[in-house]
């Protein structure tokens, strides 16, 4: 019995329990470097460095990428879309599912959210009319309509993985199909829905934040101002950065997807957790569906057609576990800075549209790959100190 | 019905006999556990040796070895006067020994002739024979009986876990080179007529000259089949005898009868207080079951696997469904309907399966120890960080965790450490009744102790507590009062001190043995009105 004494230190007696108690206060002795890296994360360090490295490669390339109408127009549009995706889609990867149907529901929230401003109504098949009040001629309502739209179809994709207990790869791809299908169902006549008679609502793709910086000329153009797009998408990044790295909600998104049953265990409702992170994912999808009207100047059922490959691809770059329970907003943020820049890049070198989509498809593949290879790291590195 | 008597035909490839498998000084460390001692055992040609021991004797341990799955630390195996070292499974079994384990590998797309003769299926140019295998399995089948109750069409994935075995013993018996087969517990999923036909197998085996090595925890059974009986204790070979002449009696006092009382203090002044109280719960594992929990109390459930403890626990806490029963807590009826619930009438579960079940491995010892209380750490949704750290550093110093700090990856604790974090989460829940499945399983004795202590603490504090183990020494010395299950059912309570191993032994197995025995006067009173 000695034997089990002396191996059982008792709490807070013995030399044992000094080291071993944790050091909590050991984060304001690490170096500022080290601080520099742990806030950004070294997995997000490697991202900056090839954002860095792909800039640097582009404006040797092509000068024309560091201008003022590049950096604020075509890079910055094209960033946002995929990044409003991208930033929903992150909720639903972290919890190990996935949601294809993002670009579909970007469509059908596009038909919708035009609908209600022009006409106060959504058109429905053979002739019926949804009137929807009060939203007629306001951009507030549009956008709201738009997000409404976003977040009743995630919930028809949270049900369907949750209660039909279908696997979400296939379910949210039905839901891609039938959402397209959807779009046009809901378009007058399969036709897409012109806003240019709404400035106000236009505005959000036109408008101009901080015109009159006094800023240098860049690449022969003079400063026009921050997109309002861009502060938007800006703004939504921070509000799920603040979601899932500060609330009990996005420990509950981390704690699902590392270990559903364990997760369950602890007291996590799955079921209504799940058809959340869907709702909230279908919110975006819809907010980026708004957006593409606004800049399209049209309610247009192909709005949304094939972002969701942009978006997934850039969740996966950013760091996700394909297996879930990793993964940051701020990865996935960098990841879409660095698909967006390569998508410009390649635009203005005159790469073709053809080899733009191989190139997506090979980096979705190399991203997934280079997750997995980290992840089969991580898993060596557990067993053996787990061991030891 | 009628029963057929197994045919009594020639072997269908002669097996040659020959010396025995010698164990000698056979050890076995793991990490702070000493699972085979100085093992030394002859396995004799044409004998069935019964090995015999509680849960984590070393039983397993051995079979492993034989099979190659493990390597001994000391000590040979030997056969013809030749030593045998496996690397793995495929070396032992070239060897002429085979292992069957409980849950046997079958490929589930495929019949069960396919998986009989896996990966040595008759060809016909580029094409399986099928006609031929058809053939072969089903004399193979109908010579040992089991044609009816191992259908050769039946798919993999559609056999129950007896006929997982039965396929994985026909694997075996075809073999002419084998020479020692050991079976882990193979009666334990078994009905009474696959039983039957199990021993006639054996014992035509035995006739063939095979050394056959059985593992059970039913005495009856070893009583009636095995030649010898070999008792192992903590890791050692306390005991080698002939069966004939050995009583139950004599077998319980060998494979229990240690003392380990003195890690257990049991200063406790429990209280009369109901606060978990289960009423005639029947759920797809449970034939109504009733027991109460009090305040300050430590109830221990002991039983074999399977007798439907963690299911029991289980149900209560809203995890798997209970279709009638009444849950009270603190006199009050609850209705849980999933964990949460639970949770939120003051229900703690701790798995038996922390890796699986209880642990997120890849978050921090932080997230792990606050998963269950985050929401009351909030403030408008925002977790109230140092609040947080001030609660998690709490319970990690109080269960003495060992990490470098709060941010470690669970998945990267050991053991013993990881269980003192699902600890923690539940201490700091502050529930009223705490379920704990196999608390101790899989960690070393140091740890052990501290999480004695720990229960005792709490139980010293109010808590009620549910303790399932497979341990009885643990259990004896731990549980206030103890229940006993076997089959879904409560066979029988017992007051914790002054019960002794042997009393929890029969009560765990008391029912395998009235059911055995009936089923045996019906089939011999069947066979002599043929």
């Amino acid at each position: 019995m000695s034997e089990t004494q002396a191996a059982a230190p008792l709490p807070g007696k013995g030399p044992e329990s000094s080291p071993s108690t944790p050091r909590v206060g050991a984060a304001e002795r690490e170096s500022t470097a080290r601080r520099f890296i742990n806030a950004v994360g070294v997995d997000n360090l490697s991202l900056i460095l090839a954002l860095i490295a792909i800039v640097a490669v582009v404006v040797w390339l092509q000068p024309l990428f560091l201008s003022w109408q590049n950096l604020m127009n075509s890079l910055s549009q094209s960033i946002v879309i995929v990044g409003l995706l991208a930033v929903g889609e992150t909720v639903v990867i972290v919890a190990g599912m996935l949601d294809i149907s993002v670009g579909s529901i970007a469509s059908v929230a596009s038909v919708t959210a035009a609908s209600a401003i022009v006409a106060g109504a959504i058109a429905l098949p053979e002739g019926l009319q949804l009137p929807i009040p009060f939203t007629e001629g306001s951009m507030l309502a549009g956008i709201l309509v738009g997000i409404g739209t976003g977040v009743l179809l995630g919930a028809v994709n949270g049900l369907i993985v949750t209660k039909l207990n279908v696997n979400p790869i296939i379910a949210t791809l039905g839901t891609l199909a039938a959402f397209a299908g959807l779009a046009f169902l809901v378009a007058p006549e399969g036709k897409p829905v012109g806003v240019v008679t709404q400035p106000d609502f236009t505005w959000l793709a036109t408008g101009r934040v901080l015109p009159d910086l006094p800023l240098p000329e860049l690449g022969g153009r003079g400063w026009t101002g921050i997109p309002i797009l861009f502060l938007i998408f800006i703004g939504v990044a921070v509000v799920f950065h603040v979601l899932m790295k500060y609330t009990d909600f996005g420990r509950a998104v981390y704690a699902i997807g590392g270990n559903a049953t364990a997760a369950r265990l602890a007291g996590i409702n799955l079921t209504r957790m799940r058809i959340g992170m869907y709702m909230l994912c279908g919110a975006t999808a819809g907010l980026a569906g708004v957006l593409l009207t606004a800049r399209t100047t049209s309610g247009n059922p192909i709005n949304g057609v094939g972002f969701e490959l942009q978006a997934i691809t850039a969740v996966f770059l950013g760091g996700a576990a394909t297996t879930g329970g990793k993964g940051t907003i701020v990865g996935t943020v960098l990841a879409v800075l660095l698909v967006g820049v390569l998508n410009n890049g390649m635009n203005l070198l005159g790469v073709g549209t053809f080899y733009q989509r191989v190139a997506l498809g090979v980096l979705l593949i190399a991203a997934v790959a280079l997750a997995q290879w980290r992840q089969a790291r991580a898993e060596r590195a557990r067993t053996r100190t787990a061991t030891a | 019905m009628t029963l057929i008597a197994p045919t009594e035909a020639a072997p269908l490839a002669p097996r040659g006999a020959g010396g025995a498998l010698e164990i000698r000084g056979v050890s076995k460390a793991f990490p702070n556990v000493q699972a085979l001692d100085d093992v030394s055992l002859d396995v004799r040609p044409g004998e069935i040796l019964a090995f015999l021991g509680e849960n984590g004797a070393g039983k397993s341990t051995l079979l492993k070895i034989l099979n190659g799955d493990y390597q001994p630390d000391t000590g040979t195996l030997s056969m013809d006067g030749q030593q045998l070292r496996f690397a793995n499974p495929r070396e032992a079994r070239a060897a002429g020994i085979r292992v069957i384990y409980q849950e046997p590998e079958i490929i589930p797309g495929v019949d069960v002739a396919e998986n009989i003769y896996a990966g040595e299926l008759p060809r016909r140019g580029f094409f399986i024979d099928r006609r031929a295998l058809n053939q072969m399995v089903d004399r193979e089948l109908a010579e040992y009986g089991f044609e009816r109750v191992l259908p050769r069409r039946r798919m993999g994935d559609e056999l129950s876990s007896a006929q997982r075995q039965l396929v994985e013993i026909m694997r075996a018996v075809k073999s002419s080179q084998m020479r020692v087969l050991a079976l882990d517990e193979p009666t334990s999923s078994l009905t009474d007529e696959e039983v039957d036909r199990l021993f006639a197998l054996v014992r035509r085996l035995r006739s063939e000259g095979v050394a056959i090595i059985y593992v059970s925890h039913r005495l009856h059974e070893i009583l009636q089949l095995a030649d010898r009986v070999a008792i192992l204790r903590d890791g050692r070979l306390v005991m080698v005898a002939d069966a004939a002449g050995l009583t139950e009696d004599v077998i319980v006092r060998n494979m229990v009868g240690r003392d380990l009382g003195e890690v257990f203090d049991r200063r406790r002044a429990t209280t009369d207080r109901v606060v978990l109280q289960v009423e005639d719960i029947r759920s797809d594992w449970h034939r109504g079951v009733s027991f109460d929990v009090r305040a300050g109390e430590i109830v221990g459930f002991a039983g074999l696997i399977g007798a439907g403890r963690t299911e029991l626990a289980k149900v209560i806490f809203g995890e798997l469904p209970m279709s009638s029963g009444r849950i009270l807590v603190d006199g009050r009826e609850v209705h849980i309907s999933q964990p949460s619930t639970a949770i939120g009438q003051g229900i703690g579960f701790a798995p038996e399966d922390r890796k699986r079940e209880g642990l997120v491995l890849i978050r921090s010892v932080l997230e792990n120890t606050t998963m269950a209380i985050i929401r009351r750490l909030t403030r408008f949704r925002i977790v109230q960080r140092r609040m947080e750290r001030r609660i998690a550093s709490e319970y990690v110093a109080r269960l003495n965790v060992r990490t470098p700090s709060l941010e470690q990856e669970v998945g990267k604790l050991s053991g013993g450490n990881q269980q003192k974090v699902v600890l923690a989460r539940w201490l700091a829940a502050k529930p009223k009744v705490l379920i704990l499945d196999e608390p101790t399983r899989g960690i070393d004795v140091g740890a052990k102790a501290e999480i004695y202590r720990l229960i005792d603490e709490l139980a010293n504090a109010g808590l009620a507590i549910m303790f399932i183990s497979s341990d009885l020494p643990e259990i004896l010395g731990m549980s206030d009062r103890i229940y006993v299950m076997q089959g879904g059912r409560i066979t029988g309570e017992l007051p914790g001190p002054g019960t002794t191993e042997r009393q929890v032994l029969e009560l765990a197995m008391h029912e395998h043995l009235a059911a055995h025995r009936a089923s045996q006067q019906m089939a011999t009173a069947e066979r002599e009105s043929r």
